[in-house]
């Protein structure tokens, strides 16, 4: 009976503001990690901006405000999965990259993308000429003609080069991960 | 095998442009997956631009504007075919989003929130709601006591009480005996009589109905509640 009888008086304490205030408070806090997110799995802005402006269509509508910061973000990035496994089954018909179920807050880097890590361990393996396309290429924004010459290769060679190198970086990448794909 | 979609798609990544749709076999999906993988580790160039940023904002406040929820709303853009599509997925994306959360209200025991906790006021008193005899088995006896409303019943022959307003927006909820349930008339949110949520189409689930303390004496069933609001003279 003890746990049926009033109990005395208890301290009062502030609500924390945990919450947005409205929509735009949402849009503000969010737009960019849901970008960044997106764009670390299609790698290109036009699909980036098109899929962000998705979710945001999407999921403002039904947002009931009084949800915490956690909750909102919790459910744009759930949001942003189906929009992006929607994405690769309407261009590729089949799913190249994920938003995964993780630990870490979504906006944390961790979340955003694990891409720079990822790389960082394939290029690590590769010989020298492969690597060095790769990082000419992609992460210098090199034209063929530039990279070819960096190399002091032909331009028709660099082009070889860089196709067997995204090869082997594929199977490599595919094996980290326990061939998935 | 698609050599030629292959390295399009390579290109257009590389160049920065929209890539387009072709079917990969197994071994180009992994390489288109690692291109993107290279190009968007690029250094400082995964940030929005500001106008998209603008841009954006200007149309969801052109959608929040307006009323309708379903209404598609693509408007300032040239409708091509994909973008219909996108508009529909992306509504089925916040359904099924929805119902993931539903799922995890509904998901069985283990999963169901704990309840909002009980309702003990710091002010109150023992105040009749019932005769005992008002309530038999398997009946949700409604009351009204001003500061607080809800249902009482019996479970296993002890009285139960839980609040009678809804956890979302405070609307008052109506028992439906032959559902079984009590509903919310203003977002058809619905609680079992033992207050867990079984049916709700927000965004996030509302909490479970607070319980009150109940008791039964001399032949009446009386709810712990604060007396009448004590207005300034």
């Amino acid at each position: 009976m003890s746990r049926n009888e009033p109990v005395g008086p208890r301290q009062l304490r502030a609500v924390p503001n945990d919450g947005y205030a409205d929509w735009e408070a949402v849009y503000q806090d969010n737009a960019t990690w849901v970008y960044r997110t997106l764009f670390a799995r299609v790698g290109n802005r036009a699909d980036a901006e098109d899929l962000t402006a998705e979710v945001f269509l999407a999921a403002l509508r039904p947002l009931r405000l009084t949800a915490s910061v956690g909750e909102v973000r919790a459910y744009l990035r759930a949001t942003a999965r189906t929009v992006l496994a929607a994405h690769w089954r309407e261009t590729l018909g089949r799913e190249i990259t994920a938003i995964e179920d993780i630990e870490q807050p979504p906006e944390s880097e961790e979340a955003i993308s694990d891409a720079p890590q990822r790389v960082a361990e394939v290029l690590d393996t590769l010989p020298d000429n492969y690597r060095r396309i790769l990082e000419l290429r992609f992460l210098e924004s090199n034209s063929i003609k530039e990279s070819a010459a960096e190399l002091g290769i032909s331009v028709a060679n660099a082009k070889v080069l860089q196709h067997r190198a995204l090869r082997l970086a594929a199977q490599i990448n595919d094996a980290n991960d326990g061939g998935q794909l | 095998m698609n050599a030629r979609g292959l390295r399009k798609y390579v290109d257009d990544l590389l160049r920065g442009r929209r890539p387009k749709a072709f079917q990969p076999d197994d071994f180009e999906a992994a390489q288109i997956r690692t291109a993107i993988e290279l190009r968007a580790a690029r250094p400082g160039d995964d940030a929005p631009r500001p106008e998209f940023l603008n841009d954006l904002h200007a149309r969801l406040a052109e959608q929040m504007a307006a009323a309708p929820p379903e209404v598609a709303r693509v408007s300032k853009w040239n409708t091509t075919r994909r973008q219909v599509v996108v508009g529909t997925s992306a509504a089925a994306a916040a359904a099924v989003t929805a119902v993931s959360v539903d799922r995890l209200v509904l998901g069985g025991q283990a999963e169901a929130p704990a309840a909002s906790g009980q309702l003990t006021p710091n002010d109150g008193r023992w105040m009749r709601v019932a005769a005992s005899s008002d309530v038999p088995d398997g009946v949700m006896h409604p009351f009204d006591l001003g500061s607080v409303n809800g249902f009482v019943r019996r479970v296993n022959g002890k009285p139960e009480a839980v609040s009678g307003v809804c956890t979302h927006q405070g609307c008052r909820l109506w028992f439906d005996a032959s559902d079984d349930r009590l509903n919310c008339p203003c977002h058809t949110t619905s609680f079992a009589p033992s207050g867990q949520v079984l049916t709700h189409q927000l965004p996030i689930a509302p909490k479970p109905l607070p319980k009150l303390m109940v008791r039964e004496v001399n032949g009446a069933i009386e709810v712990f509640a604060p007396a009448s609001p004590v207005e300034p003279a």
